[in-house]
Order: structure tokens, then C-alpha cells, then sequence
């Protein structure tokens, strides 16, 4: 605790009457931000205790959106389980929809038609740029600013209709099923995906404009919740908090999965414009220059199509071989990990199926961030890595 | 390459046992066995050799004879990316403990958390060991395969018999219904 007698201007002489030293006595407070509190993006609760306005800890607790999603799983056959990671990052789930299924794949052995490949990345790349606009409106909402959130949930709401339109639902699509995708993309709606990128491109300058430069937003965020490279591997962060630390790591560049080693795009880490490395700021310019590259290998993409079947030859009844993969994939939040255990070909389930959840992790760093920030500094930090409680409770 | 690391995991660590777990299908994740009681001196062999830089995960499976602890570990260095899967196997149901490598990685920490709240395996000398996704109150441990659920939770009684939803269960009867019946027809037919 701070002795509050060593301040300049105070008196010389440090009173020792009882009355008055009793009255100073600090203590820490606690307070309870959640589980309904807007700021922590869902049904999170983090107790903090404060010494004034400065949290002098953070303790999250979990699992007021705890579904049994791997205990469920293990009674559910292998096409079962897809709906049920869709329910994991509930912003992101096409990318929660490939992990699993590449899981599967693996162990399958299957091989997946081209087209059907190419449609897989075209899907969950405008899946990152749906969930990075969503993370750039909520920050910029959990930082007082309303307006860049209706920005962002109107270019939103297109990627979503598209979605709707492939997949018949808007938000828990089960369109990527093992061996292909379930629906193909006709020529018209893959016309109106380029027609949308043409009037998104000049769109993200003007989030840059309103938001990245922004003397409010800069002030806010620069220099807050600092996390060092060796931080970012102690606690195991991937994605764009590893990245805006500043370390250039992208799994789709470094062990690149799928058809990803076709496709010539940068992976943008922190910049250091304003602020520090690893800080809130270059956290959430990673976000909005990832989506440009998202732009950027849509095209490819398209450019790449050519009509072709988008299902692979998969048994009706599935079973896979005794033994277990880890998969890991560059999902919008971070690296999503499935480690499928299998008992062999005489069943039908998954024995264990473990979600290695990006956000968890993310949210384990919190209680490392914390001490020593101001309280509105915290919430700006819980906002800065983006966490989605599905995915964090599963 | 994981024949290397076995070799070099028992020269560096004594009694470690360290052997390598190959599946019968080449397609599948090879892993790496070692004593549950080195698991300490293992994961610290990996982190200063700089093998591998950052733990991913840690994932428990019921095998029922022993209960498998599997360390994912991620090598983040970009000249040379890997992944590594290290087993510990626990054969005790009951007391089934084994050390904490949080000191090493922080990111052990909720992983190590949430295996005991699934799994129900005690980390020694672990900083909070608590539940982690589970209520603090929950009896058992959900991931176990001789789990069973419980019939009252805090008094209350669940899936109460008048709550349940009935549409669900008569859909269900009807379909059987329907399958009987069409059953029997075509048994006739022919």
C-alpha cells in the first residue's frame, strides 16, 4: 500500500493521533464487472480489486456459458458434431466448422475437390471480415464511440445475407461439411461477393479515418495493456495478440494448411504508428489490416474458380482408425486446436474430442494485464483481445 | 525426427522412460510417452533446450484403465514450426495426481484448471487449484467415462418429469410408430 505521508507538501511530521491514521486506512474494493456487464463482450465476470480508481488485481471467472459441448460430443456421430462447434465462436463459425472438419479429414483421409477447397477459404476469409468488423465496432462501442458500430454492422449484415443465402442461416451456418462444402456458389452470388469487396475496399479507409487516428481513440488505447513477445509465448496467445506484439507468426503462412501456400498476401503484426508494440492500439490495427489481406485473397480466389464438383467421395456411416490428430487453424480470434481421440473403427463417435479455444487463453492473460491499469484502462484491454465467451466455455 | 527427441529426452532426463507412441495408421498424430512423475524435469528440458517455446494445451482422455494427460506443445519459431504431443498416463482413478509445470508456462495454469474440472486429476503444488468451467459445488467429474449425472443439483431436481417436453418425446414415439407400421406393411407386400 502507498503511504499516503511521503507526498510532497504534507506535513513534516507524521501524526500518530489515533483518530486520524484510522481514518486513513485503505483498503483494496472489491468489484464484480459481469457476468452481464456490456463491456465484457458476453457472460464474463472478472472480480477486481481496486485501490481507488487502479486495479490492483483481476480474477476471470468462467463458465457462466459452460454447454458440456465435449461431453455432448461424445455421444454424437462425426457429422453430428458439426452444428455443435458452430456454437463455439458463434462470430466465427465457418473457420470453427473447418478446424473440426479437418480433423476429421485427416484422419479420413479424404480428399477434398479443388473447387470445393478454394470455396472453403473464399467462405472463411469473409468470415474474418464479418468477425474483425464486428471486434472493430464493439471496441470502438466499449470505448464511448457508438457510430463506427452501425458502420460496421451495416457492411456486416451483407457478408451475413450471403451467408444466408449459401447456407440458410445467418449465424450457425453447418455448411462446411466433411469432404466439401454442402452447397455450391453460382456465378451470380460470386459476382455480387466481388461487387461487395469493390465498394468494402474504400469503406475500410474511412474506418481509419474515423476510428484508427482518432486523437480520442489513440489516447485511449496507445501505451495501455502493454504484452511483450515473451509474454505472448508464456501464456501460449496466438492470432492477433501474438501478432500485434509484433512477432510475424500466421499459421496459414508458417505450416500453411489447405490450398493457402497458393495465395500471395502479407501478415501484418503491430506497428508501432502510435503507441508501443503489443499494446491495445496495435492489437486492433492488426484486425483492420488483416481484413485488407482477407480482401486481398478473396480475389485471388475468385480469380482461381472453376466449376468442379464441391464434394469429395466420404462413406455414409463414418468411422475413423484407433489413434488421435491435433489440427490447428488460423481462426479470426487466434489458433483454434481440435485433438479428436478416436477408438477405433467399431465406433461411430468421437471418444474425446478437446477444443483447444483461443480466446481461453486470452482471457487466462488478463489477470497478467491488469495490476497497475486504471479501471476504464481494463475494460479497453478485455476489449482489445477480442474474446467471445462461447468459444472461452464452450 | 520424434525418434531423435525420444533419445535426447532420456539422455537429459533420468528415469523419464520416454518412448515413442506410433499408431497403426501413418495418417495419425504420433506422440511421446514419458513417467508421470518426470513430467516437471520434461517439460523444463523442452522449454531451456528451446525445443519448444509455448504450450498450447493440455487435454485429458479416459481410457479407463489409466487416464492419459496429453501436453500440446507449439514450437512458434518460424524457421523451424512444430507441434509435439506429450502423454502422461495415470493409472490411479482416486488419488491420481501429477506435477504442475505452471512455473514453466503460465498457460498451464487454466489448462491444468480445467483437466481437473473435467478429468478430476490433482496438480501438485498448482497456484489456484479450482474448478474452472463446473460450478465450485459440482460433484464429479463430467469427462470421466464412468461418469453418471446427477438426479439433484442443489435441490433441484433434474429434468423433473412434468418439464420435460413432451412434444419431443411423442415425436419420437410417432416415428417409431410410423417405422413399425410401414415395417409391417412391406412385410406383408412381400
Amino acid at each position: 500500500m502507498m503511504n499516503k505521508w511521503d507526498i510532497p507538501g504534507a506535513p513534516a511530521e507524521k501524526p500518530t493521533h489515533n483518530a486520524i491514521t484510522e481514518k486513513l486506512k485503505t483498503d483494496l474494493l472489491t468489484l464484480n464487472m459481469g457476468p452481464q456487464h456490456p463491456a465484457t463482450h458476453g457472460v464474463l465476470r472478472v472480480e477486481i480489486k481496486t485501490d481507488s480508481e487502479v486495479v490492483a488485481a483481476a480474477i476471470p471467472h468462467l463458465g457462466y456459458l459452460h454447454r458440456c459441448m465435449e461431453k455432448h460430443c461424445e455421444n454424437l456421430d462425426y457429422r453430428g458434431v458439426i452444428p455443435f462447434v458452430d456454437r463455439l465462436d458463434y462470430l466465427a463459425s465457418m473457420s470453427m466448422e473447418w478446424t473440426y472438419v479437418a480433423a476429421v479429414e485427416k484422419m479420413l483421409g479424404t480428399e477434398v475437390p479443388r473447387r470445393a477447397e478454394l470455396l472453403r477459404i473464399l467462405t472463411v476469409e469473409l468470415q474474418r471480415i464479418a468477425s474483425h468488423l464486428m471486434a472493430f465496432g464493439t471496441y470502438a462501442l466499449d470505448l464511448g464511440a457508438f457510430s463506427p458500430f452501425l458502420y460496421a454492422f451495416d457492411e456486416r449484415e451483407k457478408i451475413l445475407r450471403l451467408f444466408e443465402e449459401i447456407s440458410g442461416a445467418r449465424l450457425l451456418y453447418n455448411y462446411i461439411w466433411i469432404g466439401g462444402v454442402w452447397n455450391d456458389w453460382t456465378d451470380e452470388q460470386l459476382t455480387r461477393v466481388s461487387e461487395f469487396l469493390d465498394a468494402f475496399e474504400p469503406e475500410t479507409d474511412k474506418y481509419h479515418d474515423l476510428v484508427s487516428v482518432n486523437k480520442i481513440f489513440v489516447e485511449r488505447t496507445a501505451h495501455v495493456g502493454v504484452l511483450s513477445v515473451e509474454d505472448c509465448f508464456a501464456y501460449g496467445a496466438t492470432g492477433p495478440v501474438l501478432r500485434g506484439s509484433g512477432y510475424k507468426w500466421d499459421l496459414r503462412k508458417n505450416m500453411p494448411y489447405s490450398l493457402y501456400s497458393e495465395f500471395d498476401f502479407d501478415v501484418p503484426v503491430g506497428t508501432a504508428e502510435h503507441g508501443e508494440l503489443g499494446d491495445c492500439w496495435n492489437r486492433y490495427i492488426v484486425r483492420m489490416l488483416e481484413v485488407k489481406e482477407s480482401i486481398k485473397i478473396i480475389r485471388q480466389v475468385l480469380q482461381k474458380l472453376e466449376p468442379g464438383s464441391v464434394m469429395g467421395k466420404v462413406p455414409k456411416i463414418i468411422k475413423l482408425p484407433k489413434g488421435e490428430v491435433y489440427m490447428r487453424q488460423e481462426c479470426p480470434r487466434g489458433e483454434l486446436g481440435i485433438h479428436l481421440v478416436s477408438e477405433g473403427t467399431d465406433s461411430k463417435e468421437p471418444y474425446r474430442l478437446k477444443v483447444k479455444s483461443p480466446c481461453f487463453t486470452h482471457v487466462s492473460m488478463l489477470p497478467h494485464m491488469a495490476p497497475g491499469q486504471m479501471v476504464a484502462d481494463f475494460v479497453a484491454s478485455i476489449g482489445s483481445i477480442d474474446i467471445v465467451l462461447g468459444e472461452v466455455d464452450r | 525426427m520424434l525418434n531423435e527427441l525420444v533419445s535426447k529426452i532420456n539422455s537429459a532426463v533420468s528415469g523419464a522412460n520416454a518412448s515413442l507412441l506410433t499408431p497403426e495408421d501413418s495418417k495419425l498424430e504420433s506422440s511421446i510417452l514419458v513417467d508421470a512423475k518426470k513430467i516437471h524435469a520434461v517439460a523444463e528440458f523442452l522449454k531451456k533446450s528451446k525445443i519448444m517455446n509455448a504450450l498450447q494445451a493440455i487435454s485429458g482422455v479416459d481410457y479407463v484403465e489409466f487416464i492419459e494427460v496429453v501436453y500440446i506443445f507449439g514450437n512458434f519459431d518460424i524457421a523451424n514450426p512444430g507441434q509435439l504431443l506429450l502423454k502422461a498416463r495415470i493409472t490411479d482413478r482416486v488419488n491420481g495426481n501429477i506435477d504442475t509445470i505452471s512455473d514453466l508456462f503460465p498457460a498451464a495454469d487454466y489448462q491444468e484448471r480445467e483437466c481437473f474440472d473435467m478429468l478430476g486429476i490433482t496438480f501438485n503444488n498448482h497456484p489456484d487449484h479450482r474448478r474452472i468451467l463446473c460450478p465450485d459445488d459440482w460433484e464429479g467429474f463430467p469427462l470421466r467415462k464412468d461418469y453418471v449425472a446427477a438426479k439433484n443439483y442443489n435441490g433441484m431436481e433434474v429434468f423433473p418429469e412434468g418439464k420435460m417436453n413432451m412434444a419431443d418425446r411423442e415425436f419420437i414415439v410417432r416415428q417409431e410408430m410410423i417405422k413399425k407400421a410401414q415395417e409391417a406393411q412391406s412385410g406383408k407386400v412381400q
